[in-house]
């Protein structure tokens, strides 16, 4: 009989099995009788003799089938009959780990993607940042100068490339509507540094190296499919970047990101990348300050520790060659991966233990119902035994229960997580997580799976089991209720109720904290006016606006139009404006104050402002004046500082009339005139409302003459509905000049605040589903409690007791669970606080309030849970309860 | 082996067949009747011996097993192996004793 015909035909050789066997019995017993006995003694001997007769046919059985298959698949008809017969425990149990399992794949999807997943570079491990760092005024990403980047290029032996990129924004136009691009200005060694080999063309080639023959650009993916909708021809074709022709030699692949914040210019993600050939100028220290970004490749066998030696080495060669310019400078080597998702750290791996937490805390009420159940099923296990299951048998069965139970937890868990991860983003703002979308990959489906095996193993299936063994007669004899194994379920569960609200207790406290923080962050005062005001940047052409006084008359002009737009107030500008993320600083040196070399000078930021600035912005003047017309038309060697300036630099001294140089046009002493102090203006938060105000200072526009800068328009109404306006009165002026970057300054100030709020209300959501969590676990327990004990109050209410004395017993367990579970999670949140503290705003990470507050509100969630069947105990009939069994 | 060579001398069923082996090993066997099923089910997979369902002289309905040809020469396989065995450890005892 081939397995097939097997297959088909087991049902009639399982009849015919079962009624050989039946035969037999009759037949035995027939000779019994035959032999003296009586029918019921000859019954009785025959089945003696015969065995186990259930397990004799089972394993006449086996004979056909698959065993490991079979009982596999039959356990799981058998579990989902059972999930069947018990929707609601199924329901909530599903849900309640598809709740863990979908938030930890999310987050972990988050995590991956940031923080796990190779880079689009080759041999990323081997990428390396390397920035300027001033031991007086730390910063460890300071952007590098072209002759330091030069020396470090000669004089390294650890590197096998050095590049370096400069952001600007320019104007393409052509091919539509002039746009404002974002074009990094890389060394051409910049795509082989990287690794990366272009999509389209050939790239780069030495040949772009020399004067003439750099004016190619290579397109990022993105770019090119926006803008030229993935014309396939793109190659060979020119476009016009502020009014230069740029032949495209190549578009970069779909994969490649690389977008480094810190050190850009302007704050956004390249579009497009040309060769930039360091001018010979620029080989001279006199002439150039710090601006470009450097990324280095390591020599095969080198380590970042070895690159950061020999470039400590070779920073204090050229800091004794150059003490001027170079005093106290050093280089700071920073792998790219760290320097790409380095400050998401701390928020992320919180977040990922939170949201273990969470799983935990789901494992157990899973658990816990699952134990609730087990009770419920003594009878059910004793008798199997007794009929002949081996131990094996009734754990496979348990654990196929339990691998249903998390493997449909899982299944809608994943399908959570991929719905909640792409509306996180969708939710989360702009430049908080720099992800076009998180992909569920191999390795997250792999996270999941193991997640849910993990869950449905050690908390489904462990403590069944551990309660499955219990002694045989005991249970059949006893009600199944009271059984001993019964207390130690009970004790198990009510250690779940216990962990459950420790590890509630711990994310209550953390949210808290965070909000805390959070409140005390958005109160802080940003030192402006940041209501109704509009804000874009407007990038004047070197090609149509190459001198001062053309782009000081574009300006005076686009603010003097847009000034009388109805429904506007006042239009100001700002090289950098607070919440921009970008500025610029320097050397100042002091006149009234003893000579200091030049590395050994105070540093102040620069800003360069409008008519007007100081008032539009409602940013309060303490000393002095502001600009006048005059110095607002022609360079007149007058700057306005902050506070913060004056309390730093010239404290005990009137800050007016003081002449101070300030070392941003050139590094000569002689091509800087000092400036004369005319007024000292509040201080505003600039980088962010967390971060205090360094010194600044502020120049007329005419001064220095930048050529991009950001205009800002108060408005008496919402501001964006100003956008049309305005940028018709710039098209008038320059039908190819496009405005950029609009937003208004309380969406500057919301993204600045994105990443504190995104946490807090992570963190909040995870702490509350635990204390959804957890107050059904201790309802549970104090449920099942109370059945067990209605018998027991029965007798009490007999006896007198009234609903008052019952509710207390009740009552009493509860809080004791919730006393037990506050204090182990009180310790448990104080140690484990302290990895907030990074996160924290002025809230210290030990803070009383808090934590008095989140355990105040756990131990009231556990007692208004507690209440529900203590209540429903008060309610019961005292003659019922007595015959409950 | 044994069942098989009970089977070819005469074809029984179950019952019987338990009732034979006990007989003729004198009481020396006395094999657990529960394990006959298994042990008859598996020869029956492996087509070594056939059921079919008729009626015993006791007019009780029994399922009758029967040799198959495979099933004879897998006997003669399995006898001609045993005896080989039982002349190896025989004249490892006989040598022993010697």
């Amino acid at each position: 009989m081939s397995w097939l015909k097997q297959l088909f035909s087991r049902r009639r050789l399982y009849a015919d099995l079962a009624q050989e066997i039946r035969e037999h019995l009759e037949e035995k017993t027939e000779e019994l009788v035959k032999s003296g006995l009586s029918r019921k003694d000859a019954e009785s001997a025959a089945r003696r003799e015969l065995g186990n007769l259930t397990l004799t046919e089972e394993n006449a059985r086996d004979v056909w089938r698959w065993p490991t298959i079979e009982d596999f698949l039959s356990d799981i008809r058998y579990g989902l009959r059972m999930l069947r017969n018990n929707p609601g425990f199924a329901i909530v149990s599903i849900l309640t780990l598809a709740l863990g399992i979908g938030a930890n794949t999310a987050i972990f999807s988050v995590i991956d993607s940031i923080l796990l997943r190779p880079l689009p570079y080759a041999d990323s491990a081997n990428l390396v940042m390397v920035w300027e760092n001033n031991s007086r005024h730390p910063n460890p990403h300071n952007t590098v100068s072209p002759p330091d980047f030069l020396d470090w290029d000669k004089r390294n032996t650890v590197f096998s490339g050095m590049a370096a990129m400069v952001d600007q924004r320019a104007n393409l136009t052509g091919n539509g509507p002039p746009q404002e691009v974002v074009r990094q200005a890389v060394t051409a060694n910049f795509f082989s540094v990287l690794g990366v080999n272009p999509l389209l063309g050939a790239g780069f080639t030495a040949e772009n190296n020399q004067p003439g023959h750099d004016n190619v650009a290579i397109l990022s993916y993105g770019f090119w499919k926006e803008r030229f909708g993935s014309d396939s021809s793109i190659v060979g074709k020119t476009i016009v970047l502020n009014g230069h022709p740029l032949t495209v030699v190549g578009v970069a692949p779909e994969s490649f990101y690389w977008f480094i914040k810190d050190g850009s210019l302007t704050g956004a993600k390249p579009q497009m990348w040309s060769p930039w050939i360091i001018p010979e100028e620029y080989h001279d220290r006199k002439n150039v300050g710090r601006f470009m970004t450097v990324v280095a490749r390591l020599k095969p066998g080198a380590t970042v520790q070895q690159a950061q030696t020999q470039m400590n080495t070779i920073a204090a060669q050229i800091e004794q060659e150059y003490p001027d310019f170079n005093g106290y400078w050093g280089a700071n080597v920073v792998p790219v991966r760290m320097q790409i998702s380095g400050d998401l750290r701390p928020a992320l791996w919180i977040l990922f233990g939170a949201v273990g937490f969470v799983l935990l805390i789901a494992c157990a009420n899973v658990s816990s119902l699952l134990l609730a159940r087990a009770a419920a099923r003594e009878r059910e296990m004793a008798i199997r035994t007794a009929i002949g299951a081996s131990s094996w048998r009734i754990a496979c069965q348990l654990l196929a229960e339990s691998v249903l139970l998390a493997v449909a937890g899982g299944g809608i868990g994943v399908t959570l997580a991929i719905w909640g991860t792409n509306a996180l983003l969708a939710a989360s703002p702009r430049n908080l997580l720099d992800l076009r979308s998180v992909a569920i990959d191999m390795r997250i489906l792999a996270f999941a799976i193991g997640s849910t095996l993990v869950a449905g193993l050690l908390f489904g299936f462990l403590p069944s089991f551990i309660s499955a063994h219990l002694g045989l007669s005991e249970t059949l004899k006893e009600g199944g209720l009271r059984s001993s194994a019964g207390r130690r379920r009970g004790i198990l569960r009510s250690a779940f109720v216990v962990v459950q609200m420790c590890l509630a207790l711990v994310l209550l406290a953390g949210s808290g904290l965070l909000m805390r923080s959070f409140i005390r962050l958005v109160g802080v005062d940003p030192g402006f006016d940041s209501n109704h005001l509009l804000t874009f940047k407007v990038n004047l052409p070197f090609s149509k606006y190459g001198t001062d006084p053309k782009c000081l008359a574009f300006f005076q002009e686009l603010l003097s139009r847009l000034s009388h737009l109805p429904g506007v107030r006042s239009a100001t500008m700002n090289s950098f404006p607070p919440f921009s993320g970008l500025g610029a600083a320097t050397g100042v040196r002091i006149l009234s104050q003893p000579s200091l070399s030049r590395s050994d000078l105070p540093v102040a930021a620069v800003r360069v402002v409008g008519p007007d600035y100081f008032h539009a912005m409602g940013i309060p003047l303490r000393v002095g004046r502001t600009f006048n017309a005059q110095e607002l038309a022609e360079p007149r060697h007058v700057v306005i500082i902050n506070q913060a300036f004056a309390d730093k630099y010239l404290p005990d001294v009137n800050p007016l009339g003081q002449k101070v140089v300030i070392y941003m046009k050139s590094n000569t002493e002689s091509e800087n005139t000092p400036s004369e102090v005319i007024g000292v203006v509040s201080d505003v938060r600039h980088m962010g409302l967390e971060t205090p105000e360094s010194p600044t200072v502020y120049w007329p526009h005419p001064e220095l003459v930048y050529s991009a800068m950001t205009i800002l328009v108060r408005t008496a109404n919402d501001p964006l509905a100003l956008v049309t306006a305005a940028r018709n009165e710039l098209q008038q002026m320059d039908p190819e000049q496009p405005m950029a970057a609009i937003a208004t300054m309380d969406q500057l100030l919301g993204d600045s605040l994105s990443r504190s709020r995104f946490t807090m209300m992570l963190l909040a959501i995870f702490a509350g589903i635990a204390l959804l969590l957890a107050a059904v676990g201790i309802y549970g327990v104090i449920a099942y409690g109370v059945t067990q004990r209605i018998q027991e109050f029965g007798i009490r209410m007999a006896l007198g007791a009234g609903r008052r004395d019952i509710l207390r017993l009740v009552l009493r367990q509860g809080t004791r669970l919730a006393l037990l579970g506050v204090g182990l999670g009180a310790i448990s949140a104080l140690t484990l606080s302290k990895f907030l503290a990074t996160l924290l705003y002025e809230v210290s990470a030990t803070d009383p309030w808090t934590f008095a507050g989140t355990a105040l509100l756990l131990i009231f969630v556990s007692l208004a849970a507690s209440w529900i069947p203590a209540h429903r105990a008060t309610r019961v009939d005292p003659l019922v309860a007595l015959r409950y069994e | 082996m044994m069942i098989l060579r009970t089977l070819k001398h005469q074809p029984l069923h179950g019952y019987a067949l338990a009732q034979y082996i006990k007989r003729t090993s004198n009481d020396l066997l006395r094999i657990e009747e529960g394990s006959l099923y298994p042990a008859l089910q598996r020869l029956l997979k492996e087509d070594l011996v056939k059921a079919e369902w008729s009626v015993s002289s006791t007019n009780r309905r029994v399922r009758i097993y029967r040799v198959t040809a495979k099933g004879a020469k897998h006997l003669e396989g399995e006898v001609s192996r045993f005896e080989r065995m039982f002349e190896g450890i025989m004249r490892v005892l006989a040598r022993g004793e010697s």
